[in-house]
This record gives structure tokens, C-alpha cells and sequence, in this order.
């Protein structure tokens, strides 16, 4: 049997791995002559060109937990899994390019808190912005636990050194040139990704005899998205039809992609309110295509495991397969010395990208939300450029800490990842109220998000999966922790939707005239009628969407 | 914008040097593909960086 555990680096990998190095330095040296105000720092003073910040949309998100988790739900769930971009992703980027962009943009405000408090008021600011602000830091320590583990198995590298390396270079790079500099430096490691995993795709799957190679090795349900979706038990991820498309299709996917700072920021960041409104539907372009680059390479290291080349998913230690070394495996087995360091590279990119992105929209939101909101209010405007630079280093310094930390005390992360998805799951009916209906109230927004964040605890508390949840009573059991986890989204979004309206209708409405530039209705929609069409927001999610249909037919 | 584009550009460029070369230089083959994935792969880097510089240049 052939060792597929270890890879071996020789100097031409470690060579391209400085080469990377070197340039993302060099990307934050360039950049930081441009920085003199907070605003250039924290919002790139709203002067990127579209299709840099389309790039950064999908870079930001792309982080080393995505394509290693990615990769290893193609192995664990097939091709099923690309409805986190064709019914999840995708849908829910035209909606926040064509509806939610105007009011983003246009409130003027720096940060998705920030419109918060001008459209409802400072508590319901402060409660999105300190968990988004906590939620960030731990995003960033767990995907840095992540890489260094796996570093760690793969390249024997110590968790350390790896850890510590690819924080200290984001720190100097995101501090040198702040936004703009993680921005450009994610336009750079999402070529990366791409150019370094689709040779991956490419050969693997062809190794393994094509598409209906992959067919004629698996159950049917491996290369099929919807075929199999009619019952739970008919397909591993355990979801049916409804919680499929209600509850990751509407709820979880339109709550991250049109609230979520870390990838708003980057359309916020775009030079004119058309360019705003472009930015997501370009990038739903790449996303739509990035399932072949990250999770097929999963399917074919599953069907690969099965033909006895000697290759094999690793075995977990507690039982079972290992799926998150799928793609690390794979690039052993198909990348010789040179593409290897590309590969990794890449890898190491796409962790950068991640963590680059979570500090950004963290700095945003301690600088201005939390310390000018709160803290100091009226200091002149080069006390805040020295906070964010500060918040930059105290925001690495916190990720790396909790990336130790997510090492010793695994149940303390899992748990407070789980309370982080009970506060997240109603976050998209507070802004579909607060965008489209000009009554919606401060106090009906901040009881709605409490009602709702209590409703998605009360549904895991209610019922069990996989053995997860029923702390207060088993009503119902669902058949997998997935199939739970859209439920409790459906849940908690209806509830904070219906509280919302109530507590709204029974308190005293803001007087319109507060709420321009806030609200559909009170806010001119921008016209794009002289533009080309390829520039018009309209035609491109047209397109975007006869392709998406498409694909969903093509994999049904 | 066309100084991201000369980075981008750059890097790729060197990068893709540095695998083609690898891959006429050596006859190293990975485990499970008998192909020169260094040469072709190689060869669509050099490409791109190539057609990224072309870009900046343009517009420059």
C-alpha cells in the first residue's frame, strides 16, 4: 500500500510557497501609501473597481474550512452538496445585488450595524454588532485550528509555526494597507485557489473514468442533486424537500449573504452604487462553477477509495472515514513536486483569504460601531485610524488565541458555535422587514431578533438528531443533525418575522421623513436604463439565473 | 487598476516558469497520474500571467 499520508515538499514547492509570501507582502507595501484617513482603512474609501470586489465577494468567503469542508461533503453527500451554492449561494447574491444593495449603499452607512442604527435604533446596532464582532474572532481562531491541524497531519509542520507564519503575514499585510490591501490580496489567492485545485478536479476525476466513471462507482445519489430529495432517507445528508429549500435555500443561505459583514463589506467597498449592486451578481459567476473545483474533487477521491489503486480515504481515529484529508490526500496522489507547491499554496491562500476577511469586517465594526459608538464618540478622525490599526493586531492576536484555544476545549467551540447559529437564524427576516416595510419598528426589530434567537434554541432544545439537542423535551427527531439545523433556521425566522410585525404595529412609527435613503419606498432605486446591458443589474441576475436553472437540470 | 493586474501578472508568470521548468527538467511523476501534470499545468499558469500583464499593459 502506497504511503498517501505524508507528503514529501521539495525545495521547488517551498520556493513557490515564498514566492506567495513575498507577493501578498509586497501587494500591503504598495497599498499602504494610499491609506491617510479611518475611512480609507476600514471602507477603502468606496473607490474599488467592480470587478476587484466581485473577486474579494467569493474570496472573503472562500476560506481553508470551506474548500477542505467543501471537498470533504462532496466525499460524505456527492454532488448534493453543490445546493449550498445553486440553491444556497447563488439565489440569495442576486437578491442582495438587486434589492438590498440600494439601501446599503445608498444609507451611506460604513457597515451593515451601522444601518441598523439608522434605520432602527442604537440597541439593535450594538446587539448585531457585538455578536457579529465575537462571531468573527471565533471564525477566524477555528479555520486557523483547522489549517494548523491539518498542516500538521499532512506536512508534519508544527501547529505552531504554521499558526503563528500565516497569521503574522495577514497581521502585516491587513495592518500595512488595511480593507484595500485584504481586498487585493483576495483577488490574488482567489486565482490562486482556482488555478491551483481545478488541475486537481481535472485529474481526478478523469482518473476515475469521467462523470459516468463516478456514476458507474457510486450510488446513485452521489452524482445527483434533486433526483433524491423527495424523502430524508433516500439521500446521507438526511434533508427533504421543504427544509432543503425553506430552510438552507431561503433562511440560512439569503441570512449569510445579505447580512453577513464580511462579504457586504466587500460590495460596500466598490466605487459607485451601480458597482455595489454589480459586485454580487459577477461574483456569482465564479461561484457558480466553484462545486466543480471544490466539491467534485471529493466525489472522485470517493470513487477513487473504491477501484484498489492503493488509495484510500484515511480512517478517522474514533470510527470512520477521515473526509476533511480527502483533498490533501488527493494532491499527494496527483500532484508531483512543483504543482504540489501550487497546490498548497493555494491552500495556504485560501486560509489567508478567509482570516484576512473575518479581521477586515471585525476592525469595521470594533472601530466604528462599538468604540465610536460607545467609547469615544467625537475624537478627530486620525484617533481612529490608530484604533483600527490597533484593532488589527488585537483582532489577530484574538484569532490565534482562540485558535489555541479551539485545540484544548473542543466542546466549548462546538457549543458556542452552536448558540452563534441560534443568533444568526433570524437575522434575515429583521432586514427584510426593516428594508421593505417602512413601519417596521427599533423595538419590533430588537424584541423580533430576541424572540427569534429564543425560538431556534427552543427548537434544538425540542427535538433531537444524531443525537444532538432535546436538552428540554424530545418532541420530534429529525434524521440528521443538517435536516435540525434548517428547521431550527425555518423556526426562528418565522418567529422573529411574526413578532417583529406585532411589536411594530404596537409601537410609535418614525416619521418618514427619518427614513429616506433607509426604506423601499422612500429611497430612489437607481435607474440603469443608459447603461449597457452587461452593466445593467437586471440583465446580468437574468443570466445568472437561466444559468443556475441550467445547472440544476443538468445534475438533477 | 492596472498595478494589481502587473502583481497578479507577475506572480503567475514566475510561478508558471518555475513549474513548466520543472516539469521538462525532471522526470517527476505523481503516485496515481503518469502524465507531466507539471508541464501543462505549468504552461496554463505562464498563460495567465502572461494575459494579465498583457491586460495591465493595455490599459497602461
Amino acid at each position: 500500500m502506497l504511503d498517501f499520508r505524508w507528503v514529501k515538499l521539495a525545495a521547488v514547492d517551498y520556493l513557490i510557497l515564498s514566492l506567495y509570501f513575498a507577493f501578498v507582502l509586497g501587494i500591503g507595501w504598495f497599498i499602504r501609501r494610499r491609506v491617510t484617513t479611518s475611512a480609507d482603512f476600514l471602507t477603502s474609501g468606496r473607490s474599488v473597481p467592480v470587478w476587484i470586489t466581485s473577486l474579494a465577494f467569493i474570496a472573503a468567503n472562500l476560506g481553508a474550512q470551506e474548500v477542505i469542508g467543501m471537498c470533504a461533503s462532496g466525499a460524505k453527500y456527492g454532488i448534493m452538496t453543490a445546493h449550498f451554492y445553486w440553491i444556497g449561494a447563488v439565489p440569495a447574491m442576486l437578491f442582495v445585488g438587486l434589492f438590498m444593495m440600494p439601501f446599503y449603499y445608498g444609507s451611506r452607512a460604513r457597515s451593515v450595524p451601522e444601518y441598523l442604527r439608522l434605520r432602527f435604533d442604537e440597541k439593535t446596532r450594538t446587539l448585531n454588532a457585538i455578536t457579529f464582532a465575537v462571531m468573527t474572532i471565533f471564525s477566524s481562531g477555528i479555520s486557523m485550528y483547522a489549517l494548523g491541524l491539518l498542516f500538521e497531519l499532512v506536512l508534519g509542520w508544527s501547529f505552531t509555526a504554521s499558526v503563528l507564519l500565516s497569521a503574522f503575514i495577514v497581521l502585516i499585510y491587513t495592518f500595512l494597507g488595511g480593507l484595500t490591501s485584504a481586498i487585493y490580496n483576495e483577488v490574488l489567492q482567489f486565482f490562486l485557489i482556482v488555478l491551483g485545485f481545478a488541475p486537481l478536479s481535472i485529474l481526478a476525476v478523469r482518473r476515475a473514468g469521467g462523470w459516468s466513471g463516478l456514476g458507474a462507482r457510486l450510488p446513485e445519489v452521489m452524482t445527483h442533486t434533486w433526483s433524491q430529495v423527495r424523502d430524508a432517507s433516500q439521500n446521507p445528508m438526511g434533508v427533504e424537500v421543504f427544509g432543503l429549500v425553506a430552510g438552507l435555500g431561503f433562511v440560512l443561505s439569503f441570512g449569510y449573504w445579505c447580512t453577513d459583514f464580511l462579504v457586504v463589506q466587500r460590495a460596500m467597498a466598490a466605487d459607485s452604487m451601480s458597482a455595489a449592486r454589480r459586485t454580487p451578481l459577477i461574483a456569482a459567476f465564479p461561484k457558480m462553477i466553484m462545486p466543480f473545483i471544490v466539491i467534485v474533487p471529493g466525489i472522485a477521491a470517493l470513487a477513487l477509495s473504491r477501484m484498489s489503486l492503493g488509495y484510500a480515504i484515511p480512517p478517522k481515529a474514533g470510527g470512520g472515514l477521515d473526509y476533511d484529508q480527502a483533498l490533501t490526500t488527493l494532491m499527494a496522489q496527483f500532484y508531483p513536486s512543483g504543482m504540489l507547491g501550487v497546490g498548497l499554496t493555494a491552500l495556504m491562500a485560501s486560509f489567508m483569504s478567509g482570516m484576512a476577511g473575518n479581521v477586515t469586517a471585525f476592525n469595521t465594526v470594533w472601530t466604528y460601531d462599538l468604540y465610536q459608538g460607545h467609547i469615544r464618540k467625537h475624537a478627530p478622525d486620525s484617533h481612529y485610524l490608530t484604533v483600527a490599526r490597533l484593532t488589527t493586531v488585537a483582532g489577530v492576536v484574538l484569532s490565534v488565541a482562540t485558535a489555541y484555544l479551539a485545540s484544548r476545549f473542543n466542546n466549548i467551540m462546538d457549543f458556542l458555535q452552536l448558540v452563534f447559529g441560534f443568533v444568526n437564524a433570524p437575522l434575515f427576516a429583521t432586514f427584510l422587514l426593516g428594508m421593505f416595510w417602512k413601519r417596521t419598528t427599533g423595538h419590533g426589530a430588537f424584541t423580533g431578533l430576541l424572540a427569534g434567537t429564543a425560538a431556534a434554541a427552543a427548537t434544538h432544545g425540542l427535538t433531537v438528531a444524531e443525537g444532538k439537542g432535546g436538552w428540554l423535551a424530545m418532541v420530534h427527531t429529525f434524521p440528521s443533525t443538517m435536516a435540525q439545523n434548517f428547521w431550527i433556521a425555518i423556526f426562528a425566522w418565522s418567529t422573529c418575522f411574526l413578532v417583529t410585525i406585532l411589536v411594530s404595529l404596537a409601537s410609535r412609527p418614525r416619521p418618514e421623513h427619518e427614513l429616506h435613503n433607509l426604506v423601499y419606498g422612500l429611497t430612489a432605486i437607481p435607474r440603469d436604463s443608459d447603461l449597457p446591458w452587461y452593466k445593467r443589474p437586471l440583465a446580468l441576475a437574468l443570466v445568472v439565473g437561466v444559468a443556475l436553472i441550467g445547472l440544476n437540470l443538468l445534475f438533477w | 487598476m492596472s498595478d494589481l493586474r502587473t502583481s497578479i501578472g507577475g506572480f503567475f508568470s514566475l510561478v508558471g516558469l518555475i513549474v513548466t521548468a520543472t516539469g521538462v527538467v525532471s522526470g517527476n511523476r505523481a503516485p496515481l497520474d503518469t502524465t507531466n501534470v507539471n508541464l501543462y499545468a505549468g504552461v496554463v499558469l505562464l498563460v495567465f500571467g502572461g494575459l494579465m500583464l498583457w491586460l495591465s499593459r493595455r490599459s497602461s
